[in-house]
């Protein structure tokens, strides 16, 4: 084993935490830019996909209640997530006095100045 | 008859005294459920290869030669079962978290410089540093990378002292903060972070790591299959058996096989202490780094980060994120910092593989 001196370790060490920093803040980047990609690709597909869902052959006949405890259909959601949507939904549901299955929820969306506090 | 007492003739105090080792290491398991799937093992192996002519000894060498002597098989599988058990989540929806994941490898460093000062040739320095990852399997690989005469030495280390995460850290931290400063309230957006992120970020990580570190890349590369697998949703039996059974099965493996290395001759040495100490100086010195480093970044951001949660970037996950959020409600009741120190946390599992990947790259050619 070659000789390795104290000033080699000191150097190793200073050249080895920078890297680590470096390479770690090269995935931090890496996950923000990813993730804005990723979150700007899939709010286009839903917008896309939430004007087919408008078209008549979708709409179905207002205000038949399910049976009871039966739900169906989906809800889109924009920047909500699912938990927070189950919430809304309940709480819609509880003010109201309708139940779920008579309920028929269209979307959630966040609101864009909620959204800009949320990324702040 | 005379085979009897030959055998008992040839006992010498040496293994006794691993006896008592292997002993303590049962009792700390099960008394003082320190690390007890591993510190159980090894103290119970500790005692298996130090019986005079132990038969059991040559089967554990065995163990050792193809599970971990052999390119690290034991470390990289159980690698799969801890990626899969991690969820980055928190990580992603605050990337910034990444730099205390790399302020927490300080430790690393610090020991490198103070084992070579120690007289340690450099590949034991380095893997003795190595302890200071503050995690079992990268521990284990470099060190047997490195060929380091001390192997058992540091993994009982390595593991020891994660295992004293919560007795280590704590005034560590409050000495190193401020009661106020322990009271910063810090918020958590909960963002939803979208399948596809979860799916690429293991890939990504893969890469550039591997392209960085290409010694590291086997750690690295095995502990984000196991995420992948977790992340991608159509494995979730195979997540589920990664997690449990995968894992388990070789960490059964791994703590007996690592007292291949715990026999008198080789474990009863004046630098074994050394190296306790050398370690448990990387721990101290990983925790600084992390606080100071939130300490000076609160310098320049508007939104205040509470400095404990660096000192979760030494990567023993869970542990050190459940340290912080404890003490974070000692001092207030309301003020819950898990989300942000398991965030650190893992961001310190990926910052000590990528530290151990340098320094093989740097040492071990």
């Amino acid at each position: 084993m070659e000789e390795f001196t104290i000033v080699d370790a000191l150097l190793t060490s200073v050249i080895g935490i920078a890297t680590v920093m470096v390479i770690l803040a090269i995935i931090a980047v890496l996950i923000i830019v990813v993730s804005k990609v990723i979150r700007a690709f899939e709010n286009k597909t839903a917008k896309s996909e939430a004007v087919i869902g408008d078209t008549p052959a979708e709409v179905k006949p207002a205000g038949v209640p399910m049976p009871e405890g039966m739900n169906e259909g989906e809800v889109e959601l924009i920047g909500t997530d699912e938990k927070t949507a189950a919430v809304i939904m309940a709480l819609v549901s509880h003010n109201s006095g309708i139940p779920l299955n008579r309920l028929s929820f269209k979307s959630i969306k966040l609101l864009d100045d909620e959204k800009k506090g949320a990324d702040k | 008859m005379d085979v009897l007492y030959e055998n008992l003739l040839t006992l010498n105090w040496a293994q006794v005294a691993m006896w008592a080792i292997g002993g303590v290491l049962i009792y700390l398991a099960i008394a003082k459920e320190m690390e007890p799937t591993l510190l159980l093992p090894m103290g119970f192996g500790a005692i298996l290869v130090n019986l005079p002519n132990s038969g059991a000894a040559a089967v554990i060498e065995h163990l050792f030669e193809i599970g971990i002597n052999q390119h690290e098989l034991f470390p990289l599988i159980l690698f799969i079962g801890i990626g899969a058990m991690i969820d980055f989540e928190p990580l992603l929806t605050n990337p910034k978290l990444m730099f205390f994941g790399a302020a927490a490898q300080f430790g690393i460093f610090f020991t490198l410089c103070m084992a070579s000062f120690f007289g340690f040739e450099i590949n034991d320095a380095a893997s003795i540093a190595i302890i200071g990852a503050a995690d079992g399997p990268t521990s284990i690989f470099v060190a047997n990378m490195l060929n380091s005469s001390y192997t058992a030495a540091i993994m009982v280390a390595a593991y020891s002292y994660m295992a004293l995460v919560p007795i280590v850290q704590p005034p560590i931290i409050k000495l190193c903060t401020t009661k106020a400063e322990r009271k910063i309230r810090m918020n958590y957006t909960g963002k939803k972070v979208s399948k596809r992120t979860k799916i690429l970020f293991p890939i990504i990580i893969t890469a550039i790591v591997g392209m960085v570190a290409p010694d590291a890349v086997a750690l690295i590369g095995f502990l984000m299959f196991g995420n992948l697998i977790r992340e991608c949703g159509v494995l979730n039996s195979l997540s589920e058996t990664a997690q449990k059974v995968l894992a388990n099965l070789i960490t059964i493996f791994l703590g007996i096989t690592i007292a291949s290395r715990m026999t008198a001759a080789e474990f009863l040495r004046l630098e074994t202490l050394l190296i306790m100490g050398l370690g448990l100086v990387a721990f101290i010195v990983d925790t600084f780094g992390g606080v100071m480093l939130a300490k000076i970044m609160n310098l320049f951001f508007k939104n205040k980060i509470n400095p404990m949660i660096g000192a979760a970037g030494i990567s023993a996950f869970p542990m050190s994120a459940r340290v912080v959020h404890k003490l974070g409600l000692e001092e207030d009741n309301q003020n819950f910092l898990l989300m942000h120190s398991i965030g650190v946390n893992v961001s310190g599992q990926i910052a000590s593989v990528i530290a151990g990947g340098l320094i093989l790259a740097f040492l071990a050619k």
